[in-house]
């Protein structure tokens, strides 16, 4: 069995979206009650939130955004950016609540003390850009934990798998002139879903060229045409690249029962691709990663996807 | 929607007189593949494509043995002759419709734009259509499309637009496809935003069919008999 950290805080649900918005607080309760009722808390370490130091957060994003937010939940604003992006007094505070956490899964990982971790963390990061919120997201948690890795652990190449259903354009632009760190990202055909980029034809570009590869499925497909993408795109770019940590941008609004794509993915796909993501880790980087909550609102689903996502972390 | 805002103002022109081999290096200097020959005080005369040029070329040119005296004897070919003299040409003030039908009707890739007294004031290509129309489409922003299926009559797209409205969800487009089911329509909003989930709902407790674009791309699978 592997020591697998579970970052998870309550305060992680004191960022509220208001009325009609589906990343709700909920959405934790979900995937606690999942890892809870399977008896996976004992086996787990776990992980509390911790407010991040600004130092990290401005590795990806620029100060002057970082303030804004952050006057923008001060000042009561319930919208920031674009009306996708609602919220209240906290958000800022439990955004950077998430970062640190994250942080500090990264660092028990790298000292030793746990294998691998799973971050249920609100809100989600993979579109927020470097400079602007989108799509619920606000700090891209992933790229934030990517440059910590870099700057705090020396190390060289980090490797970002995602698989929420939209693309993480965020993470795309922040890391796309970079060849030390390679974006991996399977999501609905952007010409029917949000945010509209990842193109099978976005390859990164300058140094970054070939750093970045995109699957697009299109709606109605699921799991073989997934599975055969995954085979012949992320495990051919990974054994290439050999990134010496992997972060996983975990969305688990591909299911079938999601309504937020027209992708049909079972629960045991979701198994599928972490047991492929566990083989991969063990082979390139010491078994090391570290997965990141983004979407997912299924709240009659998350309870397993997140039962199940836990246990191939800890028993592959 | 006028030629004169979505035309390339900056043109590469060149001389009649000029070898096509010059002409020829112009156009893969600039990664164009017209260039509109013009007179003194920039009045149009004709248009040469790279087609003219290859065309002019023997095939076995590079290969030939005697490769210098055959570019000597071909770099005595001008753009006069290998150009279309007098080519169709729009003014600014034509439509981008005027354009796109003349596209497709007149099979060529890029119009001289000139103005009445026939001096060169743009060049509006395939290209500066496409670019027009991603601006109109709303595709460089993010955002979710949806396929609605809905009876042709008077009044359909407006509800839908106003349902949208409501739930403050701003437009990149709609466009309506005309020809889809009989007396159907289809419409696609595409929407500026990720969370679509309460308008989907919405749409359809209004009656309206959304069409899974599965069902379309299942139906061009070679069938087996």
């Amino acid at each position: 069995m592997k020591k697998t950290g579970f970052l998870f805080d309550t305060r992680y649900m004191l960022h509220e979206t208001g009325p009609y918005h589906p990343e709700v607080p909920e959405r934790l309760q979900a995937i606690y009650k999942g890892v809870n009722e399977a008896d996976l808390l004992p086996k787990l370490t776990l992980i509390k939130g911790n407010r991040a130091d600004l130092k990290w957060v401005e590795a990806v994003h620029d100060r002057a955004y970082i303030d804004r937010l952050g006057d923008a939940c001060l000042s009561g604003k319930k919208l920031f950016d674009h009306p996708d992006n609602q919220m209240c007094n906290e958000t800022y505070e439990t955004a950077l609540l998430a970062v640190g956490g994250i942080l500090d899964a990264i660092d028990l990982v790298m000292k030793g003390e746990i294998n691998n971790a799973f971050c249920a963390v609100r809100p989600p990061g993979h579109h927020a850009e470097k400079a602007e919120a989108m799509g619920f997201c606000y700090f891209n948690n992933v790229a934030i934990a990517a440059r910590y890795l870099q700057m705090r652990w020396k190390i060289k190449n980090v490797g970002i798998i995602d698989f929420d259903v939209h693309h993480g354009n965020g993470t795309q632009h922040i890391f796309e002139q970079d060849p030390t760190v390679f974006y991996y990202s399977i999501h609905e055909h952007p010409s029917f879903a949000y945010p509209g980029s990842g193109r099978e034809f976005e390859y990164g570009s300058g140094p970054g060229y070939g750093f970045t590869k995109n699957s697009p499925v299109l709606p109605g497909q699921g799991d073989s045409e997934c599975k055969s993408l995954i085979k012949k795109s992320l495990l051919v770019d990974f054994e290439k690249f050999k990134p010496e940590v992997i972060l996983v941008s975990v969305g688990f609004d591909g299911h079938v029962d999601d309504e937020m794509s027209g992708i049909k993915l079972s629960t045991e796909w979701y198994s599928w691709i972490m047991k492929k993501i566990l083989e991969m880790a063990e082979s390139y980087s010491k078994g090391r990663f570290i997965s990141v909550l983004e979407g997912g609102y299924s709240l009659e689903r998350l309870p397993e996807l997140a039962r199940d996502h836990v246990n191939v972390l800890l028993n592959g | 929607m006028f030629v004169g805002k979505s035309m390339t103002t900056k043109v590469v022109t060149i001389d009649k007189n000029a070898d096509i081999f010059e002409a020829h290096k112009k156009m893969t200097e600039h990664n164009i593949r017209h260039l509109p020959v013009v007179e003194e005080d920039n009045f149009l005369i004709g248009i040469v494509t790279d087609r003219d040029i290859r065309s002019a070329l023997p095939y076995d040119l590079f290969k030939s043995d005697d490769y210098a005296k055959e570019q000597e004897k071909i770099s005595e070919l001008k753009v006069k002759d290998v150009m279309t003299k007098d080519p169709f040409t729009i003014s600014p003030s034509n439509t981008i419709g005027d354009a796109l039908l003349l596209v497709q009707g007149k099979r060529v890739g890029a119009f001289p734009v000139v103005d009445e007294k026939g001096k060169l004031k743009g060049i509006l290509s395939v290209r500066d259509l496409i670019r027009t129309f991603i601006n109109v489409l709303g595709i460089g922003e993010p955002g979710t499309l949806i396929c609605l299926l809905v009876e042709e009559e008077v009044g359909q797209l407006k509800k839908i637009v106003d349902a949208i409205t409501e739930e403050k969800i701003s437009f990149g487009s709609v466009l309506v496809a005309r020809y889809w089911e009989e007396g159907k329509r289809a419409v696609f909003p595409y929407l500026l935003t990720q969370n679509v989930v309460y308008i989907k709902r919405k749409l359809k407790d209004m009656g309206y069919t959304l069409v899974d674009p599965m069902e379309w791309y299942l139906d061009q699978l070679p069938k087996n008999e």
